[in-house]
């Protein structure tokens, strides 16, 4: 082989090494130019880890600043799965510690191995003791961390528990909703009460912690730090020593009790019993204790206040009398005569208690509540306009409390009984509905919003729980005053007649045994049929009587007499909102 | 060209005037050449292993291989490249029992058992000076039996030459180094003056032997080259690095992310980032045009490389020189190509710039020869 061949070889093998080099020189471009901007975002998506920085939830406060529900710190204990030394004694003896199933535990560590260096949670809300236990033997379990978090605190348990509501996952329909708002999943959301009505106020902005981290997922260095902006503080007109006589008052009985002002309408005692401890969903509610609370034959969980509608008794004499009134057919010094029952085309209606009050005019009629007269002039009025004036009274629709599922109730009518029942409408219909019974439904609150018009003059208030929303710093972000939802229209006369014939029930009627020292109240007390079992126990009534400052309803299912059971509940929560002491109670409370 | 067989004066027994003279024929772009890339492949390892727990052990550990590598170098240089041709037969045996040793006494790391401990010195990779051995007792090989080569049978003599040490260090396992002994067989016996067709057929027939290798493969080789095809087989396992190191050296973008500032370099993403992964460090932190900047020195060393060949004044030197060219270009080609993805993952360092001493001083010690070879050059005996 001759140079000449050997140097034309060479050039051979040298333009091979150019072209290998060109490649090289073409595929960097691709790489590194053409292609550059994504790898480039690869980089950076492999190094910054974003992590949330949760909200401190914002605080709800009575309308004189008391703390209603809190945040307390608890004790989350997390697991770094690759400090573990001995695994396989570890992890049952964490499980022992925290109460846990070791599967479970070992289940929750083999999701969190995509990141071995971020700590996985095991359980939170861990008992002090249980945390004094781990503390104590904390050189035998290497990889444990202790970490606070913030976890919802109702510091009065189940007081208010359906006003305030409680928090839970978020569902996914909700998530659906409510995701350009920033939710995400596993997000705590309120999920009854106000809890969910101001839930956009009382989440406050989860922080962002933005952290380069290494190819191992540990933290090299924070690169940024977006600090959480707490929630909104919720300020109520609930007004703590009232909710709590309101709460002792009603006691062990089911029922409601609602305190508002007449002018307003914000709500200063929201009661409902049985209720519930919303604690017990903080951390996520227990499958056994959901299912008690809604298996509970005394339904728990629902608002008796305004997510159940009630026959009303006497206590709808308040709408039938306002119609008679306006419409001409009585005032306060018609003169009635009561045998003690009425005769409907040849059917005798007795009166409850089979008492005949003889003699009697319209406002004494009021007064002792008597059946004879209101039938009478019941079928004076007529079922069209009982109805249309206990529509204007805002009964039979929603009061627009803010809470959450409230109910409209029923006020019938031949209309209405034609459309439900596909039945005409007979006069025992009218006898029925203009003494509160039959078909009338009303929710305490609807019965509480009925009686402020009377106190406040026509006024249709919109009941509300929360009155103002603060910023954590303490300047108000907003004042919650809706406006009215309308006007009842009340002659002076009539006005005049109504509070007369309210403030009679207590001074001369069938409530003389609430009268407080010092204070005028004035208020109608209903006895409800419920159709099974004892009467439903009505008394809404408001004080003073001459300058009306507070609104109360307390119903009791299956109680008995209205005066009896419910009166004497609105009693003490007058005495409480007017700083009365109860004074010695006179006698036993006439039927 | 013709082999010589006498032995020629050594120069460190020539007169001065003719020592002066072959120092005045080092080639100056191949010695500058190098000294960039040495120089240039330290701060790479320091770039690398500065936020380890000893900072600078590695670039010690570098440096001071490099002196030993440049010592013996120049002795390398100084002596005639013949006198090593002369013992041939005895560098080939050794650098067999050598490899041999390496698979009953050496060390493993990474499933494979590649090293001999050298006590307080480290470690030695025989497989690297190997490849040198090779580049040299090949060279002279076919020095010996110039051709003209008629048929494949008369390319069976390089084969076997070749295949011994292939085989050996297959088994360590280390395909790459056995893929690097395939690339200088290849260019030898091109510039050799093998006939094409004859190549031709021993590649084919490298071709048909591969799915037998296949099974011979281990697991973890199967995988690398499985991946290769498709990194997102296994994109946390055998994939993942080739996938973040095409990140990392992509992130870099034109100008790169700054020396020392490479995220994927400091947060560890790439694995072996400073030994075979080296480039997809330059890649990122130099950018495009620091890479194309390596890629062009590197074209200077080999374009030296192989002018050395052609004005080598033997035979025995010329195809020394074109074994040493076939060896570093293809190490930069698989290394870098490697890193981008167009390669799969063999172990190959990347030459002058990895960190391991083994490699460096091999590289070292075959400029000195290819220095030695233009040194002596025909010119100079006039």
């Amino acid at each position: 082989m001759d140079h000449e061949t050997f140097e034309r070889r060479l050039v051979v093998l040298f333009t091979a090494v150019v072209a290998l080099l060109a490649v090289l020189a073409v595929r960097l471009w691709q790489v590194q130019v053409v292609q550059g901007d994504y790898f480039a975002r690869l980089a950076d998506e492999n190094r910054l880890r974003v992590t949330s920085v949760a909200a401190p939830r914002g605080l709800i406060i009575d309308r004189a600043g008391r703390p209603l529900v809190v945040n307390r710190p608890a004790f989350t204990v997390a697991l770094m799965p690759t400090e573990m030394v001995r695994p396989d004694e570890e992890i049952p003896r964490v499980a022992r510690l925290l109460s846990m199933d070791p599967a479970d535990i070992r289940q929750r560590l083999a999701a969190g191995r995509e990141r071995p260096f971020e700590p996985v949670r095991l359980r939170r809300d861990v008992p002090k003791d249980v945390i004094a236990a781990i503390e104590e033997s904390r050189m035998d379990l290497p990889g444990v961390l202790i970490e606070i978090e913030p976890v919802r605190d109702y510091l009065y348990r189940e007081l208010g528990a359906h006003m305030l509501g409680y928090l839970g996952e978020i569902s996914d329909a909700d998530l659906r909703r409510f995701r350009a708002d920033g939710y995400e999943a596993g997000d705590l959301i309120g999920k009854a009460g106000v809890e969910r009505v101001y839930d956009r106020y009382l989440r406050g902005r989860s922080g962002e912690l933005q952290a380069e981290v290494d190819a191992m997922g540990r933290l090299s260095r924070t690169l940024r730090t977006i600090p959480a902006v707490p929630g909104d503080t919720l300020v109520l007109g609930i007004d703590l020593p009232m909710q709590q006589a309101a709460e002792a008052a009603l006691g062990n009985r089911l029922g409601a009790v609602v305190a508002m002002d007449p002018q307003t309408g914000a709500v200063e005692a929201w009661v409902s019993h049985p209720a519930f401890d919303p604690d017990l969903f903080s951390t996520g509610i227990h499958a056994r204790d959901w299912n008690a609370l809604l298996h509970d034959p005394r339904q728990p969980l629902i608002d008796r206040a305004a997510q159940a509608g009630y026959p009303t008794g006497s206590v709808f004499k308040i709408v039938t009398a306002t119609a008679a009134l306006e419409l001409g057919l009585v005032n306060a010094g018609t003169g009635f005569y009561d045998p003690g029952y009425y005769n409907l085309n040849g059917r005798i209606f007795h009166d409850n208690a089979n008492e005949a009050f003889g003699h009697l005019s319209f406002l004494q009629a009021i007064a002792v509540s008597s059946n004879v007269v209101f039938w009478t002039i019941g079928r004076a009025v007529g079922p069209e306009h009982i109805s249309e004036y206990a529509h204007l009274y805002g009964l039979g629709s929603r009061t627009g409390v803010d809470l959450p599922d409230e109910i409209a109730g029923v006020v019938p009518d031949p209309a209405w009984k034609r459309r439900v029942y596909h039945q005409p409408w007979y006069g025992g219909d009218t006898l029925n509905t203009a003494v509160g019974q039959g078909y009338v439904l009303v929710t305490p609150i609807q019965a509480a919003r009925m009686v402020a018009a009377v106190a406040n003059g026509g006024t249709l208030v919109t009941p509300h729980i929360a009155v103002e929303i603060r910023a954590p710093g303490g300047q108000v972000v907003e004042r919650i005053a809706p406006p009215p939802a309308g006007h009842v229209p009340l002659g002076p006369q009539t006005l005049a007649t109504l509070r007369a014939g309210l403030a009679a029930v207590v001074t001369r009627g069938t409530a003389t045994s609430i009268q407080i020292p010092g204070l005028a109240v004035a208020g109608k007390t209903g006895t409800a049929e419920s159709g099974h079992g004892k009467p439903y126990a009505w008394f809404v009534g408001y004080a003073p009587a001459d300058d009306p400052k507070l609104v109360v309803v307390a119903m009791v299912e299956h109680a008995g007499y209205g005066a009896e059971f419910a009166a004497p509940i609105v009693q003490r929560v007058l005495e409480a909102a007017f700083g009365l002491t109860p004074a010695a109670q006179p006698g036993d409370p006439k039927p | 060209m013709s082999a010589a067989t006498a032995a020629a004066p050594a120069a460190l027994d020539a007169p001065r005037s003719r020592r002066r003279r072959l120092v005045r024929n080092l080639d100056p772009l191949l010695l500058g050449s190098t000294a960039v890339l040495v120089a240039f492949g330290l701060l790479m390892v320091y770039s690398t292993t500065r936020s380890m727990p000893h900072p600078l052990a590695y670039t010690r550990s570098q440096m001071l291989h490099l002196m030993i590598g440049v010592g013996v170098g120049i002795v390398l240089v100084a002596a005639d490249y013949r006198t090593l041709a002369a013992g041939w037969r005895w560098l080939y045996v050794a650098n067999l029992l050598m490899l041999a040793a390496v698979l009953v006494i050496g060390r493993s790391s990474l499933g494979a058992q590649r090293w001999i401990p050298l006590g307080p010195l480290g470690q030695f990779q025989p497989s690297e000076l190997a490849k040198l051995v090779l580049v040299i007792t090949l060279a002279k090989h076919l020095a010996d039996r110039p051709g003209p080569y008629r048929s494949v049978a008369d390319l069976v003599p390089f084969l076997a030459h070749v295949a011994v040490p292939m085989v050996l260090i297959f088994r360590q396992p280390d395909l790459g180094t056995a893929l690097v002994y395939g690339a200088i067989f290849a260019g030898m016996l091109f510039a050799g003056g093998a006939r094409r067709r004859d190549l031709a057929a021993l590649g084919a027939a490298a071709c048909l032997v591969s799915p037998v290798l296949w099974h011979v493969l281990k697991e973890y080789q199967r995988r690398r080259l499985l991946v290769f095809l498709d990194p997102s087989l296994d994109p946390r396992g055998a994939g993942y690095g080739i996938i973040q190191s095409k990140i990392a050296v992509g992130s870099g973008l034109l100008w790169g992310k700054g020396l020392f500032a490479g995220t994927q370099n400091l947060l560890q993403f790439v694995p072996e980032h400073h030994t075979d992964f080296i480039f997809s460090v330059i890649g990122e932190e130099l950018g495009f045009l620091g890479g194309l900047a390596l890629l062009a020195v590197f074209l200077v060393w080999l374009w030296r490389g192989v002018r050395t060949a052609a004005v080598a004044r033997d035979r025995f030197g010329a195809l020394a020189a074109v074994g040493i060219v076939s060896m570093v270009a293809f190490h930069v080609f698989v290394n870098v190509g490697m890193t981008v993805g167009i390669m799969p993952i063999t172990g190959i360092p990347l030459p002058f710039i990895s960190y391991g001493g083994s490699a460096l001083m091999t590289m070292l010690w075959a400029t000195a020869l290819l220095l030695n070879i233009g040194m002596r050059r025909q010119r100079i005996l006039f």
